[in-house]
């Protein structure tokens, strides 16, 4: 009768290290495909919950911040009258530089036909700092609002603009639909109040 | 000494956990900690208002028993109220003399002398009986359509479609017999600029039928048939004009003609005359919380101002001084 062939120490040690390797190598070929493939989680502003406080400028570990003013264009009123681009108390309607409510001068006011005016958000000038959107949102549709940016956004396991949020408006979004843009996403009947 | 050292140690250890405390919470940026918005939009000069100009005093809160009360209106001593799909009526006496379910829910509401209603809701009108039985239906306006104003002009009736930037003319059957655009056919007229979803007409106590332009912050008067009589506009951010997208978001006239208008963005009750000059203030914007809608007015017979607070859920009564 033949003998049951045993595994000696060695062989048993080999296989081992040659299943463990090939676990190890199929765990970080899933981990690679499903980063190509998968849908991430990323950061995103809601922009019913934003309070415009500022923070977005001042706490992205970049700067300037990869938050951004958007415009959401079917939604704005193209007022000559813009609550987001003149300052309070302005002298004049016109793009002088005093006249502008943006600090960085990163919207653009341009005539359409009277009285309606398009405004452009300059991206590499804007710092993110809401007050355009703040007095959008006063006077007007709140058209203008802020995202974060995802070509910009490093997707920070711990955003530093979540901790600080006041209005809790920082959410995790799927990747594949990284942005809540009003107009798209809206929670009132196409018009705000 | 050499028996001491361990107790200093844990006295200097403690001294120095509670700095530490004393320090992050004092660098803190969590609530309650942080500090002034560096990019503050600040308002706070056009918010105060001139003692002298506010010649009116709140004298009465109605508080409301539903949240999500849309419209008022006021005729014959009566307050007509929508909430969702339910019509309430208020009698002189504050008690409550209606509440009827509606097939729709109400989104602008007018009232006759007589009693009848008339109920825009969203996209088609309906006018009810006193007792809030529906006699007569429009067709349907179009999906897209926002009834936002309604108003009654002897045997017609008159609705504003903000998003059509349109005003419709309907009979007493509500069958559509006209629109007004706005334009007039004049060079500088340039029809109903209407931003958002705040598109308002009254008639006053002459029997006229004015008109917000609120893209222009104007008061427009317009006869039967659409021709441009007169006009009131003023752009400001002060109180003696109106500011944003959509001011007046709504107005109305006291028994003597004056209008009264209210505003969105820096919330404020104002009574304006004629000539489009600022009477007086009724209610200043320290009498609302900041964020919240325009209140939606009406005048009592009594040359009362009443205010529907959306914020409350209440009506404030403000009577001249």
């Amino acid at each position: 009768m033949e003998r049951k062939k045993t595994k000696s120490r060695r062989e048993f040690i080999n296989s081992s290290m040659r299943f463990g390797m090939i676990l190890a190598l199929g765990g970080i070929g899933g981990l690679a495909f499903r980063r190509t493939t998968g849908d991430q989680w990323v950061w995103q502003i809601d922009p019913f919950k934003c309070s415009w406080c500022g923070r977005c400028a001042t706490h992205c570990v970049l700067n300037p911040s990869a938050v951004k003013c958007v415009h959401a264009y079917e939604l704005c009123g193209y007022c000559d009258l813009c609550g987001g681009y003149l300052i309070p108390g302005h002298s004049d309607r016109s793009t002088a530089a005093e006249n502008q409510l943006c600090p960085t001068a990163a919207i653009d006011r341009k005539f359409i036909e009277e009285p309606y005016y398009e405004y452009k958000i300059d991206e590499d000038l804007c710092i993110g700092c809401a007050k355009c959107a703040d007095g959008c949102s006063s006077f007007g549709n709140g058209s203008l609002h802020l995202q974060i940016m995802h070509h910009l956004c490093v997707n920070c396991n711990e955003c530093t603009i979540a901790r600080v949020c006041p209005s809790d408006a920082i959410t995790r979004v799927k990747g594949s639909d990284p942005y809540l843009m009003k107009g798209d996403f809206t929670k009132s009947t196409g018009f705000e109040d | 000494m050499g028996r001491k050292w361990p107790v200093i140690l844990i006295v200097l250890l403690s001294a120095a956990i509670i700095i530490a405390v004393i320090v992050t919470e004092h660098t803190s940026t969590l609530p309650g900690r942080r500090p002034p918005n560096p990019f503050a939009y600040d308002v706070d000069e056009f918010r105060s208002v001139d003692q002298e100009l506010i010649r009116w005093r709140e004298t009465r809160q109605v508080q409301l028993d539903r949240e999500d009360i849309r419209a008022m209106a006021y005729a014959g001593g009566k307050i007509y109220l929508a909430a969702g799909n339910e019509l309430q009526v208020i009698g002189s006496d504050w008690s409550r003399i209606l509440r009827r379910n509606l097939p729709g829910e109400p989104t602008c509401l007018a009232a006759a002398r007589e009693g009848w209603i008339v109920a825009g809701m969203g996209n088609h009108l309906a006018i009810l009986d006193s007792d809030g039985e529906t006699i007569a239906v429009s067709e349907v306006l179009g999906a897209e359509s926002n009834i936002t104003s309604v108003a009654i002009l002897d045997d017609d009736i008159y609705a504003a479609d903000a998003t059509g930037r349109r005003v419709l003319i309907f009979n007493r059957e509500l069958e559509l017999t006209g629109e007004l655009r706005g334009d007039s056919g004049v060079s500088d007229v340039h029809g109903f600029i209407v931003p958002g979803a705040h598109f308002s007409l009254a008639v006053n106590p002459e029997d006229e039928l004015w008109i917000t332009n609120p893209g222009i912050h104007a008061l427009q008067n317009y006869t039967a048939s659409g021709r441009l009589r007169s006009y009131i506009q003023r752009s400001s951010f002060g109180i003696d004009g109106f500011s944003g997208c959509c001011n007046p978001v709504h107005f109305t006239f006291l028994p003597d003609g004056r209008f009264v208008t209210s505003e969105k963005g820096i919330i404020r009750i104002k009574v304006i005359i004629g000539t489009g000059e600022v009477e007086s203030v009724v209610a200043p914007p320290e009498l609302f919380r900041d964020g919240t809608r325009a209140p939606a007015v009406a005048a009592g017979d009594n040359g009362n101002i009443l205010a529907l607070d959306f914020d409350r859920n209440m009506i404030r009564i403000f009577e001249p001084i």
